[in-house]
């Protein structure tokens, strides 16, 4: 949505005149000034980061045009930047290895093999250097190539947007509105991480491969970037001093590395595992024939991996808050820190399975527009809210997200919605007609509005409760059968953005269901009028105290300035909390 | 369990559905005997060649189920309707599987007037709207050009007053 530049004069990927001569000279200083766009106020693109830069002709420039903004961050000035020079091999090691690893295969075989008596004839040594010649040439196309994408990608933060420009034959010009933004994630990849480098991905609602990635930067730019643009995103004026402040953030829970493996162990996992294994040995020994055994090592092979990837991903999971939203850090081999914006999670599911039920522990969820759009390879790695805690964790994430419970009795009202039945609490179960229809956990089905959500629980094996704040609801539905007729009953759906939560009250009573859809529009609408996507800024005050309120003050304290050290930045910044002046289409459909 | 009568489920107060044109049975009539008609060709084809006749009885289950829908169609398309409130706009589909969606006009994202040959032909089109959800299912079939036009417009007009982010 936000990803389609509306088309301004130059916007179309227009080549670079003077640029695609330039494309074979090596030198990296020689920046091209038409790449810079025509239709703002920048003359000059002396980009490069390693190249002489103009820092004289870019100050005349700021001043001439009477750019406001002091440059907060290096990257965020306005003009036009590469990535960081060695982009190309952290992006080229895969086919580097690759090669290498043919490589090592042939000198593997070629030493293995009985004809080959070490090497001493002419024809070893001729194939032997064949290969090298061959591997550098590759190796020389491939740096080509990734030196020449490199060349052509630029990015550009200004003050309202980000550009992005790519392809060497296809051009793509992408730009994205900040108060569009949905999260900013730093993800660090493995060599990413050896080379100190990160990348920087901008999430909007776009759909399928909308975000804006930027890789890779020096992970303290990458940083500071962040920061600029979130802080550019909430609406905060950066001061004079330049730099962003950085959002004082609180701590919130850290999942240690015991837990997490054995709430692994207590998966469904481990007893598949068991019982595959039992099977597989009682079948081998009966038929006598071990070669089944190796039939199943595809499966076992996929089974480790992706518990593998679970472990991975849920390593050293940290949550954190602060006023630019919640952040979540983990990953063991590849890092990931993620930020979510206040009112930017669409729905919360927490999920218990069934044996964490001993220590009680819960897993979390979220639906966040941005992130469940991205490609297979990323599923699951951005929308776990919390891999493992327990409940009291659990409920201080939820609160962080909903600060206002909207009930009188939160506690109450949770721990019925994640292990009650019935009607207490006020909750408003299915009727005993629905065991027809799902004979296991009817009783369990339910759901409950406060004045800030709605939730939904289910699961009497696997339980589940789902949250939707009332004015994330996109649109309702309500569904019904014949059998559910017959029964009386009815299923309502809150649409959520896509992304694993998916609230679904099933089977209620029918009166009941209509009196949810009906209440339910109201609801949302009212929360809607009264709450704004890109004020989070003034959000944040009323949200810590309610925050601080409805937890009934079990922790020393929700308010952005924890640590008590004086006015924090963002008290400081508040003042300059600037209501952006009403431009017309800013709320226009992404 | 005794059937209780219908409670108006799906009819909240004081909402007067508008119906759809009943051109649109039509045009799903002419479909659905398409559909019917076409295993008639290689039953017909394999009786001819095969001189076996009884290979046309494989075709009667067909048929029944057309016949059937043809009588189901008009009262399908009986049962759509929408109704556009102040806030957000009602569209109600389905006879045995009976479904309601209620999209706020500040949640649409876009919408498509979309018609196909046959649509076209008959003179109707289908208005659907969008939100940030891929669960909303909002399509309004079988609008007279005109009216899904100023469907259209309106819906867009609406939700740009009430627009709210995601």
């Amino acid at each position: 949505m936000t990803a389609a530049p509306p088309p301004g004069p130059g916007d179309v990927a227009e080549p670079d005149r003077p640029g695609a001569p330039d494309l074979g000279t090596p030198d990296p200083s020689t920046s091209d000034p038409s790449t810079s766009d025509p239709s703002t106020s920048d003359p000059g693109g002396p980009a490069d980061p390693g190249g002489p830069a103009d820092p004289p002709d870019d100050v005349a420039a700021a001043a001439a045009t009477g750019v406001r903004d002091p440059e907060p961050a290096p990257e965020a000035d306005g003009t036009w930047k590469r990535m960081h020079p060695v982009t190309p091999l952290v992006r080229g090691w895969a086919v580097l290895a690759v090669l290498l690893f043919f490589v090592v295969q042939q000198r593997g075989e070629r030493a293995f093999s009985p004809g080959d008596g070490g090497g001493g004839d002419a024809f070893g040594r001729f194939q032997l250097l064949f290969t090298l010649g061959l591997v550098g040439v590759g190796a020389l196309v491939v740096a080509a190539w990734a030196y020449v994408t490199w060349r052509f990608t630029r990015f550009r933060v200004g003050e309202e947007v980000v550009e992005l420009r790519t392809g060497v034959l296809f051009r793509q010009h992408r730009r994205v509105r900040l108060d569009r933004l949905q999260a900013v994630d730093v993800v660090q990849p493995l060599v990413a991480r050896l080379t100190g480098l990160s990348e920087l991905k901008l999430e909007v609602a776009g759909g399928s491969g909308s975000d804006v990635s930027l890789a890779y930067l020096r992970s303290a730019d990458a940083q500071r970037l962040r920061r600029t643009l979130l802080a550019r995103a909430a609406g905060v004026q950066v001061d004079e001093t330049g730099e962003a402040p950085e959002a004082p953030e609180r701590e919130v829970l850290q999942v240690p590395v015991d837990r997490l493996l054995l709430s692994m162990l207590r998966s469904v996992w481990p007893v598949i595992g068991a019982v595959a294994l039992v099977v597989l040995v009682v079948v081998v020994v009966v038929t006598g024939e071990p070669g089944i055994a190796f039939g199943l090592v595809p499966a076992a092979l996929g089974v480790a991996t992706g518990v593998w990837g679970a472990f991975s991903r849920g390593f050293g999971f940290r949550i954190a808050a602060s006023p630019d939203g919640l952040r979540l850090r983990h990953g063991l081999t590849e890092t990931r820190a993620q930020t979510v914006p206040p009112g930017r999670v669409q729905a919360v599911r927490l999920r218990q399975p069934l044996l964490w039920r001993g220590p009680d522990w819960w897993a979390m969820e979220m639906d966040v527009a941005g992130y469940a759009g991205g490609g297979a390879d990323d599923a699951g790695k951005e929308t776990v809210l919390l891999p493992v805690g327990t409940r009291a964790q659990a409920v201080e994430v939820l609160s962080l997200l909903l600060p206002d419970p909207g009930c009188e009795d939160p506690a109450g009202v949770l721990g019925a919605g994640l292990e009650g039945t019935g009607r207490t609490h006020g909750w408003v179960d299915a009727p005993r007609s629905a065991r027809w229809l799902d004979p296991v956990a009817w009783r369990r089905r339910g759901y409950r509005t406060t004045g800030t959500a709605l939730l939904v629980r289910s699961g009497r094996l696997v339980r589940q409760l789902d949250v939707v704040p009332h004015e994330r609801t996109q649109s309702l539905g309500l569904e019904q059968g014949p059998l559910q007729r017959r029964l009386g009953l009815a299923t309502v759906t809150a649409h959520a953005t896509p992304g694993p939560v998916r609230p679904r009250a099933e089977h209620l009573a029918a009166p009941d269901a209509a009196r949810l859809l009906a209440e339910q529009a109201a609801r949302a609408r009212a929360a809607r009028s009264s709450a704004g996507p890109e004020r989070w800024m003034e959000d944040l005050a009323a949200a810590s105290r309610g925050a601080a309120g409805a937890t009934g003050g079990t922790r020393e304290g929700a308010a952005p300035d924890a640590g008590g050290t004086g006015p924090s930045p963002v008290e400081d910044a508040r003042p300059d909390v600037v209501a952006r002046p009403p431009a017309p289409g800013r709320e226009d459909a992404p | 369990m005794a059937a209780r009568a219908d409670d108006g489920v799906f009819d909240p107060e004081g909402v007067s559905w508008t119906r759809v044109s009943p051109r649109l049975a039509t045009v799903r009539r002419v479909g659905s005997a398409i559909g019917t008609l076409v295993p008639l060709v290689p039953a017909v084809l394999l009786a001819v060649l095969l001189d076996r006749w009884w290979i046309l009885l494989l075709w009667l289950p067909f048929a029944a189920v057309g016949v059937l829908r043809q009588v189901v169609i008009g009262r399908q398309v009986a049962a759509i309707g929408y109704a556009e409130r102040d806030d957000d706009l009602l569209v109600r589909q389905g006879l045995l599987f009976r479904t309601l969606v209620v999209v706020p006009y500040g949640r649409m994202q876009y919408v498509d007037v979309t018609a196909g040959p046959v649509d076209r032909w008959a003179g109707i089109a289908t208005v659907q709207l969008h939100t940030a959800s891929a669960g909303t299912d909002a399509s309004i079939p079988g609008l007279p050009p005109a009216e899904a036009e100023r469907l259209r417009d309106r819906l867009a007009s609406r939700g740009e007053a009430r627009m709210a982010g995601l």
